[in-house]
C-alpha cells in the first residue's frame, strides 16, 4: 500500500501517494497543470518547463511532470512567477521554428496553439527569420514536418519506451537540436516500422497523418472506441471518422495496447483500395448479376435445400464477429449437419494455456518465443516483448526459420530439439512467459506443460477471433472430401491459391465477403459482408478477454450484416 | 629497488604549458648532455605536472638549492650543466625577473608568484614525477587511506569531511561531508564514487594540471570516499581531450593496484574499492553530474530534473557520490591533518584554497592556489603581476563561460563562494580571465555566451531558445544595429533562463551578459546609440582602431598613406577635416591611436603623432582657408572661450555659413593650449599659425572680454542678438589640497604657474628649491618650466607609484632625465612657513585597497620603531597641481542659471546642450580637464548640435561627420614586416633645460615618409572583410 500524503496546492489541502508527481497529484485533485513535453504514456522528462510550478523552498521553479511530492510541500500552480514563466517558455518556443498556426493543419488541434490562447500570447515578443527546414515526406503514411517540431520528444520516448524501436533520437545539441532518426536517415529509410504511435503523441503540427491532412477540424470527427481486427492481438483503437467516413486509426490508451498499434492497424486498412462488393449478385447466363437479397438467399436456400448436408462445405474466416462465427456453426453444422471448419490454424491441437496479458509479458525475466515470429504478424506483441527485453528480460527463441524477424531481438536461439535446454533456462527465471504460435507443434507443447504453472502463457493465433473458434472447437484447415457445394464466409480476406482451388471443385459456391477478386469470379452467388469499421459485436482478444467491435461509419445502403445474412438464411431452411 | 642518492634533482615542467613551448625538448636535451658529460649518477632529471607559472614556460627547479629558472630553452641546457650543475653557479639571465625593478631573483620561494599561494591541492604537483607512486608515498601519500581504514570508522570519515568545511570544487559549493552522508544513507547494496574530471571551461585547466601531476591525490581521496560512503566501484569522468591526464592515471590505477592500494581487499582489510576511467567526448554540459551519469551510462549526455538527486539515484539508478578533481585531491590531506587544520586556512564560511586558471591579459598567468578570502586584487596585481603593457585593467571574469565580470570598483572583494556571487560572479571551477582596456564588454560577453548557448544540450525550452535568441540580440548590438529595447529584452531573456532552465548550464548561461551590463552598460548603450565601440573591437562599428580611439576621429590611415607618398598637403586636408590642430597635435597630442595601433601588437606602433607634425610644419608656411560648406545664414553664434574647444567649434559653424564671434577673456588666443602647455613643448608663433587659419574662416575674436563682467549670456542672447551660445571656457580652476600652509607667499598653483609664464609675469626661481605635487601632466609641465627658469631643485611628489601616474609616459621619462626628483608614495600633509616657504611635511604612503578605477589607494604608512613615516622636504616654492576644474561660479550670474554638477562641469545632454534654451557647453567645461584632441572633438560635436539647433531641427546624438577616403597602398607592405619605428630627435639635455627651446624635433623627410609605411591599412582590410571592397585595392 502506498504511504498518503498530505500537500497544499493553491491553497488547497490534497492527498497524494507517495511517489506521485505533482502533476500527477494535481490532476486527481482536478488541477489542471499544463503540460506539453509530458505525456502519461511514457516517461516524464521535464524538458518543455511548460509544467513548471513554484514549490515553497525550493530555488527555482521545478518541473511538476517530474517533482515528487512530499508531506507538507505547497506548491502554487497559477502564481505571477509561474505565469510569467510559461508566457516566456511560450515565447520562446513560437520564435524558434515556423509556429504561423494559420498555416499548420493542426491550428485549432494544436496543444501548443491551446496553450498559447491559454496564456494570452497575441503577438511575437521575440521575432526570429526561423530557418527553414526541409520537411521529410519520405514516410508513405506520414509526414515529418520539423518547422513545427518543439522538440518535445515525445515522438522519441514514444518509439523507445512504447514501440521499443528507438529509431528516433536527436541530433546536435543547442538551438541546432534537430529530431532524427538512426544516424541520420531520412525516416522512410531508417528502421521506422510504420507503427506511427510517433504520429499519435505529437502534440503539434510536426507529424501528420496523410491521409487525414487538411481535411477539417478535430472538433467536427466522430471517435468510436472500437478494436483492431487485423491480428488476435485485438488492440483497442479509437477510429476516427467524418460524414461516414473513416479518417484514421489510433491507438486506445486505456486498453491492454496502450495505445499502441502497428502498421497494419492504424494504416494499412485506410488504405485498402479493393473494389467492394456492394449488392448480391447471382450468376445468371453465365454472369454475376446483381439481385435483391431475397432472391439470393432463397437461391442458395434452394441449393441447399436439394444437396446432400454431408455434399456441403462451409468454411469461415477467424476473422468474423463472435456472434456471426456462433451463427455459421449454428446453421451450417447445427440445423444442417453440413461440414463446418475455419481456414486458419486455432492452436486447438496444442493443449497449452491461454490467457498471458501483455503487462505480465512485460514485467517478465524470460520470454520464450516458439513457433511465432510476432514483430511480422502480431507486431503489437512483438513490441512489447522488445519493451520487456529492453528492461532487462532475456528472450529466447525457438524455431527453424533462419529469416525470423525476431531472431534480431533474441538474447538466445535454439532448434526444435533443444527445447528441453530452453525450458531448463526458464525454469530458473522468476517471472517467465511462453509466445506460442502455430509453429509450435504437439510435441513442442507436450515439452511446455511442465512451464503450465509457472510461465504465463500467450497464444498467437493466426487469425483476429482464433481464440473463439478455438472455443467453438472449431476444424481448421480445409476438408478434402469432394463437395457439391460450398459456403465461404471470408470477410475482407482474400484467399490464397489452396483455397481457391478447394472452392473451384465445389460444384455450387457462394461466397460471402467485402471485395472483388479471384475467388469471387469463381462464385455462383456473393453475398457482401460489412468491413471492419462497419461491423458491431464483440471479438477475443489475445489475453482472452471479449473486447467490443463498433460501427464507426454507417452501413453503406443495402448491406446487412453477416450474422443476419446468416439467420436470414436458416429461416429459409 | 632502492633508487640510487642523487647530488642533484632538475626538475622540469612537462605540464601542457610548458610542453608546448618546448619543454619536452628541454628534456630531452638535458637527458643527452647529462649522459654525455657522464652525470647520470649525480644528476636526476625529472619531468613534473604543472608548478603553475605558464607564462615563464618552460620552467626549471634544481634541488637542493631550489634554483629557478624560466623560459629555459634547449639550447640552454649546455649552460646549466656547466654553470649550474657543474660549478654551481645560478645563470643570472635565466633567472626569474621582478617586473618593475628588474631585480633577479633565483629561488624559488621567492617569487612573488609563489610566495602569496598557499599549496595544498597542488602540493605534490611540479614537485614530484607523478608517475612514480613512491615518490607520492614519500610525500605523505596514501596515510590518510590508511588512516582512514584502519583508525576511522566510516561516520567518522564523513563527519571529519564535514567538519572540515569543504565545500564541492566544482562550483557550486555544497559541503563536500554532507554530500557524502547522503550517499553513505541512501538504501541500497551497490553504490558508486564518481569523479567529475571534465573539465571544459576555455581557459580552465586546474583539473587536467592535478591529474597530470598529482594522479594519486584523486585516487587517494576517491578510495578514502568509497570507503565512507559504501561504495566498491568508482569512474572517473575525463575528457578525451586530456590524453596526458588519463595516461597518467591509467598509470597511477595499475600502481595503486600493485601496491594494494587500490582493488580488492585494500591494505588487507575487507574493504574493496575499483577504479574504472570513462572518457568523455567533450560536451560541457556532461560537467553537469546527471548529466555527467547518463554519458556514462552511454546515454545522450543531457540533464535530468532532481530529484531524485543522484546520493538517492545516481549511476545505473545507484546511489552516487559525485565530486569535482579538486575535492576528492583535497580529502587525503584533511584526514591526515585533521578538519580543524583545514578550516583554519581560508574563510570562516569558505575554508581551504582556491585554484584558479589565470589567464587574459595578465603578466604572470598560469595555475594559482590561494587561501579563500584573499583579495581579486591580490590575484591579479600581486600573483598576476598587474596588467601587461602599462594597459589599464577593465574586469576580470571568474566562473568561467557560466560567470561573470567584475569590475575595478570590486578588486577588494574576497574570493570565497558567497562573496563573488554578492557581487554577480560566481565561483565556478576557478577559471580567471583578465581583460584590459582593449576588451570590449559587448564582445566579451558574447563570447562566453556564444560558447554557452552552442554547449546547451538542447532539452529544455529556456536554455535551448533563450540563449540563441540573447546572442542574435546581442550580436546585433555589437553590429551596430542594436535598439535601447534589446537592453531590456536581454534581461527578460535572462530571467526567464534563470528561472526556467532545467540545469545549472541554461541557469547560468545569462551571467556573463547580466555582469557585463550590470558594469559596463554605458559600453552597451555607446553601440546602440552611437554605433561606436569604444574599446575598438566590434568589428562592424571599427574601420581602424587608430580611428576608432582617436577622440576626433581622424582618417588616420588615410592621411599617414598620403604621408608616405609624399602628398602631404592631400594629408593636411583630410586631417583638417576633423581636426585643425594639426601643428599643435603633432607636439603635444598624448596619441591615443598609437595605444590602440595594431602594428603596436607586433613590434612598435606607427610614430602617427610624429608623422603628422612633419606633415603639418611641412605645410606651415602655406596658409589655410577653410572651405564654406554652406551657405552664408542670419543667424549668429557666439564662442564664449578662444581655446581648441572655443575655435574649433567657431570654425566649423563659420564653414556652415554662420556669422561667429569668439570671447576671450585673456589678450590673446589659444586657452590651455597657450596658457598651459609650455613653449618647450608647443611653441607660441606654431600654435599662433593654427589660430589664423582658423580666422580665415571668417571667424571674429574679441579679447580681453569676460563673462559675466564685460557680457552676459543672457545678454548675447538678448539685445547682442546672437541665436545660440557655446560656453567653452575651459577648467582653469586649481583644485586645492585642503592642508596648512597652502596659502602661504611662495605657493603657486600648477596652472596659475604655467598661466604667469606663459603670460610673460614670470615667477623668480632661480636658485630655488621647488616641490611640485601631482602625477599629472600640470605637474610634470610645471616642474619641468620650474627647472628651465633656473630652479636649483625640482621635486615632483606624487602619493601613488609611477606605474599609476596620470601623465604622459614619454613626459615623465623626459623630466626624469633632466634631473628632476620624483618622491613616489609620498602625500604632503603640510606647507611648514612661517613667513613663507621653507619646506613640505611629508608623510610616506603604502598602497592599499584598490579604488573605483583599479588603482590601489595609498594610505599613509605605520610609524615603526625603526622606521619614520614622515620627513620633511626643504623646499621655497610649492606648487600643488592635482588637478583643475572649471571655475563656475560667474556662470550662477544672471537670472537664469546653467546647471552645473559636482565636480562644477556643466551639466550637459548627449548633445551638449545645458538646461538653457540656445545655450552649449564644450570641451573641459563639460569634460573636465582632457586633452586638446578631446577639446577638439568636442568643438566638432558641439557645432553639428548648434547648427542642428539652428535649423530648427535639435539632435539627440550629434555625430560630425565626413567621407572616409580610400587611400590605395601603393606599395609592398611585406617590405616594411622588419621595419623598425625610428627614434625621434630631441635636443640633449644639458641643452634644453636652460631654456624654452623645443625638446623634441620631429623627423626628417625621408623617415616620416618611410615610417608611414609601416601602417598595416586596416582600413583597406575592413573594407574588404565588410564585402565593401575598396576601389583603392592593394598593391601586392
Amino acid at each position: 500500500m502506498d504511504k498518503m500524503i498530505n500537500l497544499k496546492i493553491n491553497g488547497r489541502q490534497i492527498r497524494a501517494r507517495s511517489g506521485q508527481t505533482v502533476l500527477e497529484a494535481a490532476k486527481a485533485a482536478g488541477i489542471d497543470i499544463p503540460s506539453l513535453c509530458h505525456h502519461p504514456a511514457i516517461t516524464p522528462h521535464g524538458a518543455c518547463r511548460i509544467c513548471l510550478v513554484e514549490i515553497e523552498r525550493q530555488r527555482t521553479l521545478q518541473p511538476a511532470c517530474t517533482f515528487p511530492v512530499s508531506e507538507g510541500m505547497r506548491v502554487e500552480t497559477e502564481s505571477p512567477k509561474v505565469v510569467e514563466e510559461r508566457k516566456f517558455v511560450l515565447q520562446m518556443l513560437f520564435s524558434e521554428r515556423n509556429h504561423y498556426c494559420m498555416f499548420c493543419e493542426m491550428s485549432g488541434d494544436c496543444e501548443l496553439q491551446a496553450l498559447a490562447y491559454r496564456y494570452g500570447m497575441d503577438r511575437w515578443t521575440y521575432q526570429n527569420p526561423y530557418p527553414k527546414i526541409p520537411v521529410d515526406g519520405t514516410r508513405k503514411y506520414f509526414i515529418m514536418d520539423h518547422n513545427r517540431c518543439i522538440l518535445c520528444r515525445r515522438c522519441i520516448r514514444a518509439c523507445g519506451e512504447l514501440a521499443a524501436n528507438n529509431t528516433l533520437g536527436v541530433k546536435f545539441r543547442g538551438a541546432k537540436t534537430m529530431i532524427s532518426a538512426d544516424m541520420d536517415s531520412p525516416f522512410g529509410e531508417s528502421t521506422c516500422v510504420a507503427c506511427g504511435t510517433c504520429l499519435q503523441v505529437c502534440p503539434t503540427g510536426a507529424l501528420i497523418d496523410r491521409k487525414s491532412a487538411y481535411a477539417g477540424r478535430e472538433a467536427q470527427v466522430e471517435r468510436t472506441k472500437s478494436v483492431c481486427m487485423f491480428c488476435s492481438v485485438g488492440c483497442g483503437t479509437e477510429i476516427i471518422s467524418r460524414s461516414g467516413r473513416v479518417l484514421r486509426v489510433e491507438g486506445e490508451w486505456e486498453e491492454h495496447n496502450k495505445g499502441v498499434l502497428c502498421v497494419a492497424g492504424r494504416f494499412e486498412p485506410v488504405y485498402d483500395n479493393r473494389a467492394r462488393i456492394k449488392a448480391p449478385l447471382v450468376k445468371k447466363n453465365g454472369g454475376l448479376v446483381p439481385v435483391a437479397w431475397d432472391e439470393a438467399l432463397d437461391t442458395i436456400a434452394a441449393r441447399l435445400k436439394t444437396t446432400k448436408a454431408n455434399k456441403v462445405g462451409a468454411w469461415t474466416t477467424c476473422k468474423t464477429l463472435n456472434l456471426t462465427m456462433s451463427e455459421f456453426v449454428a446453421v451450417f453444422r447445427g440445423k444442417l449437419g453440413a461440414n463446418v471448419g475455419v481456414l486458419e490454424p486455432t492452436l486447438a491441437e496444442l493443449e497449452l494455456p491461454v490467457g498471458g496479458s501483455l503487462t505480465e509479458l512485460v514485467s517478465s525475466d524470460c520470454i520464450l518465443v516458439i513457433g511465432a515470429d510476432p514483430l511480422s504478424d502480431h507486431r503489437v506483441l512483438g513490441y512489447h516483448i522488445k519493451r520487456a527485453r529492453a528492461r532487462g528480460a532475456s528472450v529466447l527463441l525457438v524455431t527453424e526459420n533462419n529469416d525470423s524477424t525476431m531472431g534480431r531481438f533474441a538474447d538466445r536461439r535454439f532448434g526444435y530439439e533443444e527445447l528441453p535446454r530452453a525450458i531448463r533456462t526458464i525454469q530458473g527465471c522468476a517471472s517467465p512467459s511462453v509466445v506460442y504460435g502455430a509453429g509450435t507443434g504437439q510435441k513442442a507443447a507436450e515439452q511446455l506443460g511442465v512451464l503450465k504453472r509457472k510461465a504465463h502463457f500467450i497464444p498467437v493465433f493466426p487469425a483476429t477471433n482464433g481464440y473463439h473458434a478455438k472455443v467453438l472447437s472449431l476444424q481448421s484447415g480445409l476438408n478434402s472430401t469432394p463437395l457439391e457445394m460450398a459456403y465461404l464466409l471470408l470477410e475482407d480476406i482474400s484467399p490464397g491459391a489452396e483455397v481457391l482451388e478447394w472452392a473451384k471443385k465445389a460444384k455450387f459456391l457462394v461466397v460471402h465477403t467485402s471485395y472483388q477478386g479471384p475467388i469471387t469470379e469463381t462464385a455462383d452467388v456473393i453475398l457482401p459482408s460489412l468491413l471492419w469499421s462497419e461491423q458491431e459485436g464483440s471479438i477475443y482478444n489475445l489475453e482472452g478477454k471479449k473486447a467490443a467491435v463498433r460501427k464507426a461509419v454507417p452501413l453503406p445502403e443495402g448491406l446487412i450484416p453477416e450474422n443476419e445474412v446468416l439467420t436470414q438464411l436458416a429461416a429459409r431452411l | 629497488m632502492a633508487e640510487a642518492l642523487y647530488r642533484a634533482n632538475v626538475l622540469v615542467c612537462g605540464g601542457t604549458g610548458c610542453a608546448s613551448s618546448e619543454s619536452l625538448e628541454v628534456i630531452s636535451a638535458m637527458t643527452k648532455e647529462v649522459s654525455r658529460r657522464g652525470l647520470e649518477k649525480e644528476v636526476r632529471i625529472v619531468q613534473t605536472g604543472c608548478r603553475g607559472f605558464c607564462a615563464m614556460g618552460p620552467v626549471m627547479i634544481i634541488y637542493p638549492e631550489g634554483i629557478f629558472y624560466c623560459q629555459v630553452q634547449p639550447r640552454d641546457v649546455q649552460t646549466i650543466v656547466e654553470e649550474t650543475l657543474v660549478k654551481g653557479r645560478v645563470i643570472g639571465r635565466l633567472t626569474y625577473k621582478m617586473p618593475d625593478s628588474h631585480k633577479e631573483l633565483p629561488r624559488y620561494q621567492e617569487i612573488p608568484f609563489y610566495s602569496k599561494q598557499v599549496r595544498i591541492t597542488l602540493r605534490n604537483c611540479g614537485i614530484i614525477d607523478p608517475e612514480k607512486i613512491d615518490e607520492y608515498i614519500a610525500r605523505g601519500g596514501y596515510e590518510g587511506l590508511s588512516h582512514a581504514l584502519f583508525d576511522m570508522s566510516r561516520e567518522e570519515v564523513i563527519d571529519e569531511v564535514k567538519r572540515s568545511g569543504l565545500r564541492g570544487r566544482g562550483g557550486a559549493g555544497f559541503s563536500t561531508g554532507t554530500k557524502w552522508e547522503f550517499t553513505a544513507k541512501a538504501p541500497g547494496d551497490v553504490k558508486y564514487a564518481v569523479c567529475n574530471a571534465d573539465e571544459g571551461d576555455p581557459g580552465a585547466f586546474m583539473d587536467r594540471s592535478i591529474l597530470e601531476g598529482d594522479p594519486h591525490a584523486v585516487i587517494e581521496g576517491m578510495t578514502i570516499c568509497g570507503y565512507a560512503v559504501g561504495a566498491r566501484e568508482g569512474y572517473i569522468y575525463c575528457r578525451a581531450e586530456y590524453p596526458l591526464a588519463i595516461k597518467r592515471l591509467r598509470n597511477a590505477i595499475a600502481q595503486a593496484e600493485e601496491y594494494g592500494l587500490l582493488g580488492e581487499n585494500i591494505l588487507d582489510t575487507s574493504f574493496s574499492f575499483h577504479l574504472h576511467i570513462k572518457e568523455g567526448a567533450g560536451a560541457f554540459v556532461c560537467g553537469e553530474e546527471t548529466a555527467l551519469l547518463a554519458s556514462i551510462e552511454g546515454r545522450r549526455g543531457e540533464p535530468r530534473p532532481r530529484p531524485p538527486f543522484p546520493a538517492v539515484s545516481g549511476l545505473w539508478g545507484k546511489p552516487t557520490n559525485l565530486n569535482n578533481v579538486k575535492s576528492y585531491a583535497n580529502i587525503p590531506r584533511i584526514i591526515v591533518k585533521g578538519a580543524k587544520w583545514f578550516s583554519n586556512i581560508g574563510t570562516k564560511r569558505s575554508p581551504g584554497t582556491a585554484i584558479f586558471a589565470l589567464t587574459g591579459k595578465v603578466n604572470n598567468t598560469g595555475l594559482v592556489e590561494v587561501p579563500m578570502g584573499i583579495t581579486l586584487g591580490e590575484i591579479i596585481f600581486d600573483i598576476g603581476g598587474g596588467i601587461p603593457k602599462g594597459k589599464r585593467f577593465k574586469a576580470v571574469q571568474t566562473g568561467g563561460p557560466l560567470g561573470g565580470c567584475i569590475p575595478p570598483q570590486h578588486l577588494n572583494v574576497q574570493v570565497d563562494f558567497d562573496s563573488l556571487q554578492e557581487v554577480g560572479a560566481v565561483m565556478g571551477s576557478g577559471g580567471m580571465i583578465v581583460v584590459d582596456e582593449d576588451t570590449c564588454m559587448v564582445e566579451f560577453s558574447k563570447f562566453f555566451l556564444n560558447f554557452a548557448q552552442a554547449e546547451s544540450c538542447g532539452k529544455c525550452v529556456p536554455c535551448r531558445v533563450g540563449g540563441r535568441r540573447m546572442l542574435e540580440i546581442l550580436t546585433r548590438i555589437s553590429e551596430g544595429n542594436g535598439k535601447m529595447e534589446d537592453l531590456g529584452t536581454i534581461r527578460e531573456i535572462a530571467k526567464g533562463m534563470q528561472t526556467g532552465s532545467l540545469c545549472a548550464l541554461g541557469q547560468l548561461t545569462p551571467g556573463p551578459v547580466m555582469a557585463a551590463l550590470q558594469y559596463f552598460e554605458p559600453e552597451f548603450r555607446a553601440h546602440i546609440l552611437d554605433k561606436e565601440c569604444p574599446a575598438g573591437t566590434c568589428k562592424e562599428l571599427v574601420r581602424a582602431r587608430c580611428i576608432n580611439a582617436c577622440p576626433a576621429e581622424i582618417d588616420i590611415p588615410s592621411y599617414i598613406s598620403l604621408i608616405g607618398q609624399g602628398k602631404y598637403a592631400e594629408a593636411l586636408e583630410i586631417h583638417r577635416e576633423k581636426n585643425p590642430f594639426a601643428l599643435t597635435c603633432g607636439r603635444v597630442c598624448p596619441a591615443f591611436c598609437e595605444d590602440k595601433c595594431r602594428r603596436g601588437d607586433i613590434d612598435e606602433p606607427v610614430a602617427i603623432r610624429v608623422a603628422k607634425r612633419f606633415m603639418a610644419d611641412h605645410e606651415m608656411e602655406r596658409p589655410w582657408t577653410p572651405k564654406k560648406l554652406e551657405g552664408p545664414k542670419d543667424k549668429k553664434v557666439a564662442v564664449i572661450g578662444a581655446g581648441p574647444a572655443g575655435l574649433t567649434a567657431a570654425l566649423r559653424l563659420a564653414q556652415k555659413g554662420y556669422p561667429v564671434t569668439v570671447f576671450e577673456k585673456l589678450p590673446i588666443a589659444g586657452g590651455m593650449m597657450v596658457v598651459g602647455i609650455p613653449e618647450y613643448r608647443l611653441p607660441r608663433n606654431i600654435l599662433n599659425k593654427e589660430i589664423e587659419n582658423i580666422k580665415r574662416a571668417g571667424v571674429e575674436v574679441k579679447f580681453n572680454q569676460e563673462l559675466g563682467k564685460d557680457f552676459t549670456v543672457d545678454g548675447l542672447l538678448g539685445k547682442s542678438g546672437f541665436s545660440a551660445v557655446v560656453l567653452a571656457i575651459g577648467a582653469h580652476k586649481s583644485r586645492r589640497l585642503g592642508i596648512p600652509g597652502e596659502d602661504l607667499p611662495g605657493v603657486y598653483h600648477g596652472t596659475q604657474f604655467l598661466k604667469d609664464v606663459a603670460m610673460g609675469k614670470v615667477p623668480d626661481m632661480k636658485g630655488k628649491r621647488v616641490a611640485v605635487v601631482g602625477g599629472g601632466a600640470v605637474a610634470i609641465d610645471a616642474a619641468r618650466t620650474a627647472l628651465r627658469l633656473k630652479a636649483k631643485k625640482v621635486h615632483i611628489i606624487y602619493r601613488r607609484t609611477r606605474e599609476e601616474m596620470p601623465a604622459w609616459k614619454a613626459e615623465v621619462h623626459a623630466a626624469f632625465q633632466e634631473g628632476i626628483q620624483f618622491h613616489f608614495l609620498t602625500d604632503p600633509v603640510g606647507v611648514l612657513g612661517p613667513e613663507h616657504v621653507t619646506g613640505v611635511e611629508c608623510h610616506l604612503q603604502k598602497l592599499g585597497e584598490f579604488d573605483a578605477s583599479g588603482r590601489r589607494r595609498p594610505v599613509p604608512i605605520e610609524e615603526t620603531e625603526f622606521e619614520g613615516a614622515e620627513f620633511v622636504l626643504d623646499a621655497d616654492v610649492f606648487i600643488p597641481a592635482i588637478g583643475q576644474q572649471p571655475d563656475a561660479e560667474f556662470l550662477r550670474n544672471g537670472n537664469k542659471t546653467v546647471g552645473v554638477n559636482k565636480d562644477s562641469t556643466v551639466t550637459v545632454g548627449a548633445n551638449l546642450a545645458t538646461n538653457l534654451e540656445g545655450v552649449f557647453a564644450a570641451g573641459d567645461l563639460a569634460l573636465g580637464p582632457a586633452t586638446v584632441i578631446e577639446a577638439v572633438a568636442q568643438g566638432n560635436k558641439v557645432a553639428v548640435s548648434v547648427d542642428a539647433y539652428l535649423k530648427g531641427q535639435p539632435v539627440e546624438r550629434p555625430k560630425f561627420f565626413t567621407e572616409f577616403k580610400e587611400i590605395p597602398q601603393l606599395y609592398n607592405v611585406e617590405d616594411y614586416a622588419e621595419a623598425k619605428r625610428p627614434v625621434m630627435r630631441e635636443l640633449p639635455v644639458d641643452e634644453r633645460i636652460r631654456n624654452f627651446e623645443e625638446v623634441e624635433a620631429g623627423f626628417d623627410e625621408q623617415k616620416a615618409r618611410e615610417e608611414c609605411k609601416r601602417c598595416l591599412r586596416c582600413d583597406l582590410e575592413w573594407l574588404e572583410s565588410m564585402g565593401l571592397q575598396s576601389k583603392a585595392k592593394k598593391v601586392a
